[in-house]
């Protein structure tokens, strides 16, 4: 009966670890969501300099804290380096790491984190002036491009222009400071980088406006939201607050229609509402979680036109990043 | 200690165990390896997607994805048992255990990924509502059909997502509503409507039962979403990670132009993403408890996502399915694949 008893112990003790995983209950007992960002990246996580973060990722965190608290400021930003991210999602210092950082394999395995929405789909592009008079990468056979000796990007470059049987001329610099350098100078015709700074790029040049990206997006850069394995109710919060945001959009819910929009007939946006159905509930949250988000941070177009679209000094174009029915892959699936 | 206590207390150690022998249970893998065979659920027959010949040899694009799993495990893709369920058992075996993948033409939901218990592995087929139409109507695209007839479903999605986007295109329509499906299709095969609207897989097959099934087009536009993909259960992430890999070597090895046919000269390429991809540089396939040679053998044994697609229910099958929003995302479709590095 003892070893039985201690058996059972034991097993409860395990129970207990179990339990410890259930982040969302620690988030609640804690009453703010520990969000891993970056240092200082514009448009995607920055402070200002009375500490207020904005930006695509910080975004992110205030709509899953609008889900779960129904107030988007219950959100504690953790600023982390590139080397220390991975380790701050593992030990639990954060709950969520919303950092522009790529879905890769080795991420989504040996580091034991899961991914799965991608609210960024960066990948490298090309930027030229508008002198040239070129409106897509098609046209650039002859151009001369600068570029880093030894990176993944040159290689890029190679394969794009050999798959589209296009000539090119590479001016090689070393350092990042002189690619700008070379390429303000005239030295070259062609800028590339990964798009979203070919936009912050552009923005440090003599003349912004002289210049702009050409709409191709030549490899793949999918930036999204990790967290811890093992669970999966919290993984699945995160991967659910962007399909909401994504969905929202689809459906012409903004935030400033939100409480308009409780009276549609419409049922896809009755359930996404929860006029219609209780979809939020089997996420541990309540069935009008979607509502909060939208109403505290709004649908995804008006996040990304407010941190790196129009609205916003980077004005980058919505590109692969349109929704899946307007050319891009933005793509959530139904709630039903 | 009474004995009702000393019973419930036994009761909950028996439970407990039950819970460690699930969390045991969740090493999909390792139950696999042991089993020497993948056991996958299909459907009971669904041409292009899962199928038997009367051989009982299974075939589609559902069961090209457990033959690539069974590829990269064993290196073996006949190392799979096929388990055929119908849409009302096939959530319970899959949370029984009854089967370790669900590959069954299955629409990717919120309610199926949270209160089901389900992680759903990747979008393999990317299923929507579509149009189809008489050839002799001349119309290229679903924005031309302002003032057409439609044969729908009455009390259907189908309706609904109609309604909605004709509205949305401020387009005029007219309704033509039957109870079954049979009548629909057969409604629409008489010439009661101009258009027939269903799910773009299942258009694709019904054309195939019209009179003259070479005398209707399908449009280019999908008007709603039926994401299907292949799930597992909650709780095992190394297996969500090999299923969710797998579906994403076949859609990379598409994009690095590597085939069944040219794979082994690939080896020897010296591009780093297929050296990434095939393991002749780093060892990814370790992380996900397999052989650094993992997508080799998939692409070896089953092919790349283009030629899966192709084989199963692209433009040379019956079906006919162009790839549409299924083609590779640089290509004007939605099929992506993070980075294998």
């Amino acid at each position: 009966m003892r070893s039985l008893i201690i058996a059972a112990a034991a097993v409860f003790g395990l129970a207990a670890t179990q339990a410890s995983a259930a982040t969302l209950d620690t988030i609640k007992g804690r009453n703010a969501v520990q969000c891993g960002v970056s240092t200082g990246v514009i448009g995607f996580s920055s402070p200002d300099d009375k500490g207020v973060w904005t930006g695509i990722d910080v975004d992110l965190c205030r709509g899953i804290a609008a889900a779960i608290f129904n107030d988007p400021q219950k959100v504690k930003f953790v600023p982390l380096t590139s080397k220390d991210r991975f380790t701050a999602l593992q030990s639990g210092e954060i709950d969520i790491l919303s950092r522009n950082t790529t879905w890769s394999l080795s991420r989504d395995t040996t580091l034991g984190m899961n991914f799965q929405a991608i609210n960024y789909f960066d990948g490298q592009g090309f930027m030229v002036r508008k002198s040239l008079g070129v409106k897509t990468a098609k046209e650039l056979n002859g151009a001369s491009v600068c570029s880093q000796t030894g990176t993944t990007t040159e290689l890029n470059l190679a394969d794009y222009f050999r798959a589209n049987k296009m000539k090119y001329e590479i001016v090689a610099v070393v350092t990042q400071d002189e690619l700008i350098k070379a390429y303000e100078a005239g030295r070259c015709d062609v800028y590339t980088t990964d798009a979203s700074g070919l936009y912050s790029t552009r923005l440090k040049l003599a003349k912004p406006d002289d210049h702009i990206i050409l709409p191709e997006i030549i490899s793949k850069e999918p930036l999204g939201p990790a967290v811890r394995q093992g669970d999966d109710q919290w993984f699945d919060i995160v991967t659910w607050t962007h399909y909401a945001m994504v969905t929202a959009e689809e459906l012409g819910v903004t935030k400033a229609n939100v409480d308009e929009m409780l009276k549609s007939e419409n049922p896809e946006i009755k359930r996404l509402l929860g006029t219609e159905g209780a979809f939020g509930e089997a996420l541990g949250l309540t069935k009008d979680w979607a509502y909060r988000i939208i109403k505290h941070v709004g649908n995804y177009g008006e996040v990304f036109e407010r941190n790196v679209g129009q609205g916003s000094p980077l004005k980058i174009d919505r590109g692969i990043n349109a929704l899946w029915n307007k050319g891009g892959l933005q793509y959530a699936p139904p709630i039903r | 200690m009474t004995g009702s206590k000393r019973s419930a207390l036994i009761a909950g150690v028996a439970g407990a165990f039950a819970m460690l022998a699930g969390a045991a249970d969740a090493a999909t893998l390792d139950n696999v390896k042991q089993r020497g065979t993948l056991i996958c659920g299909v459907s009971q027959g669904l041409p292009g997607f899962s199928t038997p010949d009367d051989k009982g040899v299974w075939t589609g694009l559902d069961v090209d994805v457990c033959k690539a799993i069974a590829a990269a495990i064993f290196n073996d893709p006949a190392k799979v048992k096929f388990v055929p369920l119908t849409a009302k058992d096939r959530f319970t075996a899959l949370q029984s255990s009854e089967v370790d993948v669900l590959s069954r033409n299955t629409t990717w939901t919120i309610s199926r990924d949270t209160s089901l218990g389900l992680n759903f592995a990747g979008v393999t087929y990317y299923d929507g509502q579509g149009f189809m139409v008489r050839k002799s109507l001349k119309v290229k695209s679903a924005l031309e059909l302002n003032g057409a007839s439609v044969c729908t479903q009455t009390g259907t999605t189908t309706e609904l997502n109609v309604a909605d986007y004709f509205r949305s295109q401020k387009l005029k329509y007219e309704i033509v509503a039957f109870a079954t499906n049979d009548e629909t299709i057969k409604a629409y095969d008489n010439g009661r409507c101009d258009v027939f609207t269903t799910d773009a897989s299942g258009l694709y097959a019904e054309r195939l039962k019209l009179a003259k099934p070479d005398d209707h087009i399908v449009l280019p536009e999908i008007i709603s979403k039926e994401p299907l993909g292949p799930a597992v259960r909650h709780n095992d992430d190394q297996w969500l990670d090999i299923v969710k890999w797998t579906t994403f070597a076949l859609i990379t090895a598409e994009e690095l132009e590597i085939t069944q046919a040219n794979v082994d000269q690939m080896l020897k390429s010296d591009n780093p993403e297929v050296k990434r991809l095939l393991g002749t540089e780093g060892a990814y396939g370790e992380g996900l408890g397999l052989t650094k040679d993992w997508a080799y053998r998939i692409i070896k044994h089953v092919g790349n996502y283009g030629e899966v697609f192709e084989r199963n229910v692209g433009v040379t099958t019956k079906l006919g399915i162009a790839r549409g929003q299924n083609a590779l995302w640089n290509k004007g479709g939605l099929q992506y694949a993070p980075p294998v590095r």
